[in-house]
């Protein structure tokens, strides 16, 4: 008997660990998870609330229930402290900084728990260096993706190269009058390039190497050399193949190949079509527009005259009509000089035949 | 050796006449030519063919292309240099009833090739009789003169091009590249083919250095001119080559 009660009450114990390890797993979680964001803004959701720093700036301490509710990470049950690691609970620790920024610097570190390949792609950029070098306002993570609101950043598209303009304005708004930036905010043109299709994007480096300026014509012919996608823009697709045939094409390659590092003054596609103020050639504005063609050119050819723009071939193939010179020579040495050489080749062969012979019978005489 | 027939010396001395072929000025001119073109096609090549690999691997560093681009150019100088002279030269005797005209293409030329191509195909087995400079020799000299003219003329187009393109139409700049690094070719061609057969191989002429052809071979191959200079007649003259 003793021995059916104590099996008894051992199965119900057995029973009741059961139930609450269920319960548990099926309650526990998101009502903790919720419990978490919904206990800081408990504080944080009061509008008023903030603070002081030594600096003198004021800390807005006040956390919108809609910026969170937007953000991808709230969106997945990433909470709070998965990146206010330092606060357990209320009362928390005295914050440390002396300003704003460094507040931001010292928190964004927490993106490399999760996202340690872009964290670290980062720390190989431009801003990184230029942070470096002692400008603290060199855009870490949380500057172009948000902080509490997360989002796609390419959600839409434009979005991109929106953010980059937060600091970058000038280039911004000589961009949103290009041909690409203008397709790209005004009419969401999937096609077109933002800033991070030619800059990269977490490793962004200094385009004014001499690397990123001998490489520079590749990232033009990512798009300009796809026959698909230019045909859909009535463009050749053959220019880069031709500029590399090009007497400025040709320095780049020699350059790309063997001496990345040192800089050369040979065209790339950028010198004479502008960088962000990039235009269609039969736009007026264009620096490659006929109007400004010679312009242009003087840049680098500073004695060129008035004729010198008939020197440019302009991405096109030799033809009777655009380049006459050019196609009489190209002609002129497809078939008169093949013709000479070949008729000096037979006459020497018939007259190396004819003195075999020649010799050949009189040794036997 | 074939020896004139007035010798009076032993057998074993043969005295052989021989006859000016060229003179000084113009075995100056000729090796002037023939370094500076051979520095020229050496530096240029490598220029032409800038994507290859053995032209990467010789113009190693930036400052070797400069060193070769400036070689280039100071042969390009000699033979302009030489080309101006030759043309002066050559309006001097002009202009003093002096000019010889045996360089001058003839319409015996053309007969004279007209058989030598019967006599190479055996249809003929006479030779023609060539004066001073046969047809061969006249063709290789016009083929060089507007060869080397087409190259002296594009090669500055290609050096100057801002000074060249105010006076001439933009498309000419492209299309003298195009012709100075394609006639380059051509002219490497014809003279491996042509003028190093023509000297060397079919027989050894070095009358171009010494500035004298033997006897022997004035018979052999300038008939015409023999009889001219000395009023005899060879009587092996129609046979060519064979002696």
């Amino acid at each position: 008997m003793a021995n059916h009660n104590w099996t008894r009450s051992m199965a119900t114990i057995l029973i009741l660990v059961v139930w609450t390890f269920l319960a548990g797993l099926l309650f526990a979680t998101p009502v903790q998870a919720g419990e978490t964001t919904d206990y800081c803004l408990g504080c944080h959701g009061n509008p008023d609330l903030q603070m002081t720093l030594p600096s003198g700036e004021t800390l807005p301490l006040y956390i919108s229930a809609e910026a969170l509710d937007v953000s991808v990470h709230n969106q997945v049950g990433i909470e709070c402290n998965a990146c206010h690691t330092e606060i357990q609970t209320y009362p928390h620790p005295d914050l440390e900084y002396q300003n704003k920024r460094e507040l931001a610097r010292a928190l964004y570190q927490s993106c490399q728990k999760c996202h340690s390949d872009n964290y670290d792609k980062a720390l190989d950029s431009m801003h990184t260096q230029v942070a470096q070098a002692g400008n603290l306002d060199a855009p870490i993570c949380t500057d172009c993706h948000g902080a509490h609101d997360v989002q796609d950043p390419d959600q839409p598209r434009a979005h991109v190269s929106t953010i980059c303009g937060q600091c970058h304005t000038a280039i911004f708004a000589e961009y949103r009058q290009s041909v690409h930036g203008g397709e790209l905010i005004e009419l969401s043109n999937p096609d077109v390039p933002v800033c991070t299709d030619c800059h990269g994007v977490h490793n962004i480096q200094d385009p004014r190497t001499e690397q990123f300026r001998v490489h520079s014509p590749d990232l033009c012919a990512r798009c300009h050399a796809d026959p698909e996608l230019m045909a859909k823009y009535n463009l050749p697709s053959n220019v880069y193949e031709l500029y590399e045939l090009s007497w400025h094409g040709v320095d780049v390659s020699v350059y790309k190949a063997r001496w990345p590092t040192i800089w050369h003054n040979s065209a790339v596609c950028t010198d004479c079509h502008g960088i962000h103020n990039i235009r269609k050639t039969e736009d007026p504005d264009s620096l490659v527009n006929e109007r400004n063609l010679l312009q242009t050119c003087q840049k680098c050819h500073p004695n060129a005259g008035p004729n010198w723009t008939g020197a440019w071939t302009g991405h096109h193939e030799v033809s009777l009509q655009r380049t006459p010179f050019i196609f009489y020579t190209q002609a002129f040495y497809a078939s008169f000089a093949p013709f000479v050489l070949g008729v000096s080749l037979i006459y020497v062969i018939l007259q190396i035949i004819r003195s075999t012979v020649e010799r050949a019978r009189r040794g036997l005489r | 050796m074939s020896a004139t027939p007035n010798h009076t010396a032993n057998k074993r001395i043969g005295i052989v006449r021989i006859f000016q072929r060229f003179t000084v000025g113009q075995r100056w001119e000729h090796l002037l030519a023939l370094l500076s073109i051979t520095v020229l096609l050496l530096t240029g090549l490598p220029q032409k063919y800038r994507l290859a690999t053995w032209s990467h691997n010789l113009l190693s560093t930036p400052e070797r292309l400069q060193f070769v681009q400036q070689v280039h150019r100071i042969a390009a100088i000699v033979l302009t240099l030489e080309v101006i002279y030759h043309l002066a030269n050559a309006f001097y005797l002009l202009a003093r009833r002096n000019l010889p005209g045996d360089m001058l293409p003839t319409l015996k030329d053309l007969k004279d090739a007209w058989q030598m191509v019967k006599y190479l195909t055996f249809f003929s087995n006479k030779k023609p009789l060539f004066g001073k400079y046969n047809f061969e020799q006249k063709f290789t000299y016009w083929f060089m003169f507007i060869a080397i003219g087409i190259m002296v003329v594009t090669g500055f187009i290609i050096w100057f091009p801002e000074f060249f393109n105010r006076l001439l139409p933009g498309g000419i700049i492209p299309a003298a590249k195009l012709a100075h690094s394609t006639e380059a070719i051509v002219i490497g061609i014809f003279v491996f083919i042509w003028h190093v057969y023509h000297v060397h191989i079919e027989r050894l002429n070095l009358s171009i250095f010494t500035g004298w052809l033997n006897e022997n071979d004035m018979h052999t191959y300038h008939e015409l001119e023999y009889q001219h200079l000395t009023g005899e007649s060879s009587e092996t003259s129609d046979q060519g080559e064979s002696q």
